[in-house]
């Protein structure tokens, strides 16, 4: 388990005030949650030592793990052995571990259903797409010299979602919500490769470009062809972490 | 049903929302001009006059989005309220990354504060939100010529066609967007969201980027 830094450690555990106590303790905490500050299965001290950690009353930092546990970003287990626990957004490590345990035989499944759905919502998407949204599509793309990884992934994530929602059905932006999960959080593995996000990026504005001039045939193609880039890529790195 | 009816019906639904809109703005312009706010002290200050706007059955959400930095304890906040149990929102993550979402990008955010005035979006997939097919009336807040964010309110599309189709059929009318697309229309052929390619009389409605076209 990673342990962080002293000094991160002591302005989240430093006394907090009185005035909007649990939702300040409770913003505190999914912070440093969401940005890894905390790290995902670390152990929270009880309420008890939050509550005197933050200067709180033991009811507020109940109440601020309460608000947490529902968000998902904490779990708690009874007996011996339990406590809240850090529940963080997948880290790459964790997307990697399921890369690991997953057949070549899994991979190719979930790699087909998500190509499949991705392609289809460009192809609609480009019959529906107007100029406006357009723009709002070419403000996702991410310029070349970024290097945070994480932006890339979650832009790429958002201009799929974005995709998705051109399609003007819900139940279908909510399906590739579930597909961009559970498989496009793998085929972003990728993205910290610089010639990699290179790629990603030549394709993300074809896709756009197709989009804008209403083209379907070329619009389905660049994402299929970005999801095959990446898959061939996913399974040199799913050949290297299982072998 | 005439189309001025269809149109009248339009506005019915819009009017109360472009009032209680203008309600916020007033509220929450007098509270930031009073001193510095966190999420939790805004949220408890807007949650009776929402809520009760909320009874309305043909809202699916509402409330208040703050503008970047705005607030003393978050940069980004939804103070919203929506679903059938009117759930509070707060924070609004990236459905697949669990990242924040940056929603002053989002045309009903940006499109108000361009415009500096009432904007209606839609119809759209909100995955921010609601998950749903919505259309979000927006109004920019203000504090000495500072934006500090956007009132809104999520009307679904669902509830618009169950509300305006059967006075639509009677006229043989079709409601449009800003934009000309479809939001509800007498041809079954013509889809919510599909452009309106031929030309038709259109009669505005009041104050909203709306019309209801003549077949």
């Amino acid at each position: 388990m990673r342990v962080m830094t002293s000094r991160a450690r002591a302005a989240i555990f430093a006394p907090i005030g009185d005035e909007g106590r649990a939702a300040r303790v409770e913003s505190r905490l999914a912070e440093a949650i969401r940005s890894g500050v905390l790290a995902h299965g670390e152990r929270l001290p009880s309420e008890p030592e939050l509550a005197q950690m933050l200067g709180v009353a033991t009811v507020t930092a109940r109440e601020a793990l309460v608000a947490l546990r529902a968000k998902g970003l904490v779990v708690t287990t009874r007996g011996r052995g339990g406590g809240s626990f850090v529940q963080g957004p997948e880290s790459a490590c964790l997307v990697e571990d399921r890369l690991a345990a997953m057949s070549r035989v899994e991979m190719r499944d979930r790699a087909t259903v998500y190509l499949v759905v991705l392609t289809g919502c460009a192809e609609i998407a480009a019959e529906r797409t107007d100029a406006d949204e357009v723009e709002d599509l070419r403000d996702l793309l991410i310029p070349l010299n970024v290097s945070d990884v994480a932006r890339w992934r979650s832009a790429d994530s958002e201009l799929y979602l974005s995709v998705a929602a051109l399609t003007q059905s819900a139940r279908m932006t909510r399906e590739v919500v579930r597909q961009e999960a559970e498989f496009g959080a793998l085929l972003r593995i990728p993205l910290n490769e610089p010639g990699f996000r290179e790629a990603t990026a030549t394709r993300h504005q074809e896709l756009v470009e197709a989009l804008a001039s209403g083209d379907a045939v070329r619009a389905r193609e660049s994402v299929r062809e970005h999801v095959t880039h990446s898959l061939e890529r996913l399974a040199e790195i799913h050949e290297a972490v299982r072998r | 049903m005439s189309p001025l009816d269809c149109v009248a019906q339009v506005e019915e639904h819009f009017g109360p929302i472009v009032t209680h809109l203008e309600l916020v703005r007033g509220e929450v312009a007098a509270l930031f001009e009073a001193g510095p706010l966190t999420t939790a002290s805004l949220r408890e200050r807007l949650e009776p006059g929402v809520l009760a706007f909320l009874r309305n059955p043909d809202l699916v959400g509402s409330g208040f989005v703050v503008a970047p930095d705005v607030l003393s304890d978050r940069r980004l906040s939804l103070v919203w309220w929506q679903g059938e149990d009117r759930d509070f929102l707060a924070d609004a993550d990236a459905p697949a990354t669990g990242e924040a979402i940056d929603y002053t990008r989002l045309p009903w955010y940006r499109t108000a504060q361009r415009t500096g005035e009432l904007t209606l979006v839609g119809p759209y997939v909100d995955f921010v939100c609601t998950d749903e097919y919505v259309m979000t009336t927006t109004m920019p807040v203000y504090v000495q010529g500072r934006m500090i964010g956007v009132a809104g309110a999520d009307t679904l599309v669902e509830t618009l066609e169950t509300m305006l189709l059967p006075g639509l059929r009677e006229a043989g009318a079709t409601l449009v967007n800003g934009h000309g697309k479809v939001i509800v229309s007498a041809d079954p052929q013509l889809a919510t969201g599909a452009p309106l390619t031929t030309a038709r009389d259109m009669i505005p409605c009041r104050d909203l980027p709306l019309s209801v076209a003549l077949s």
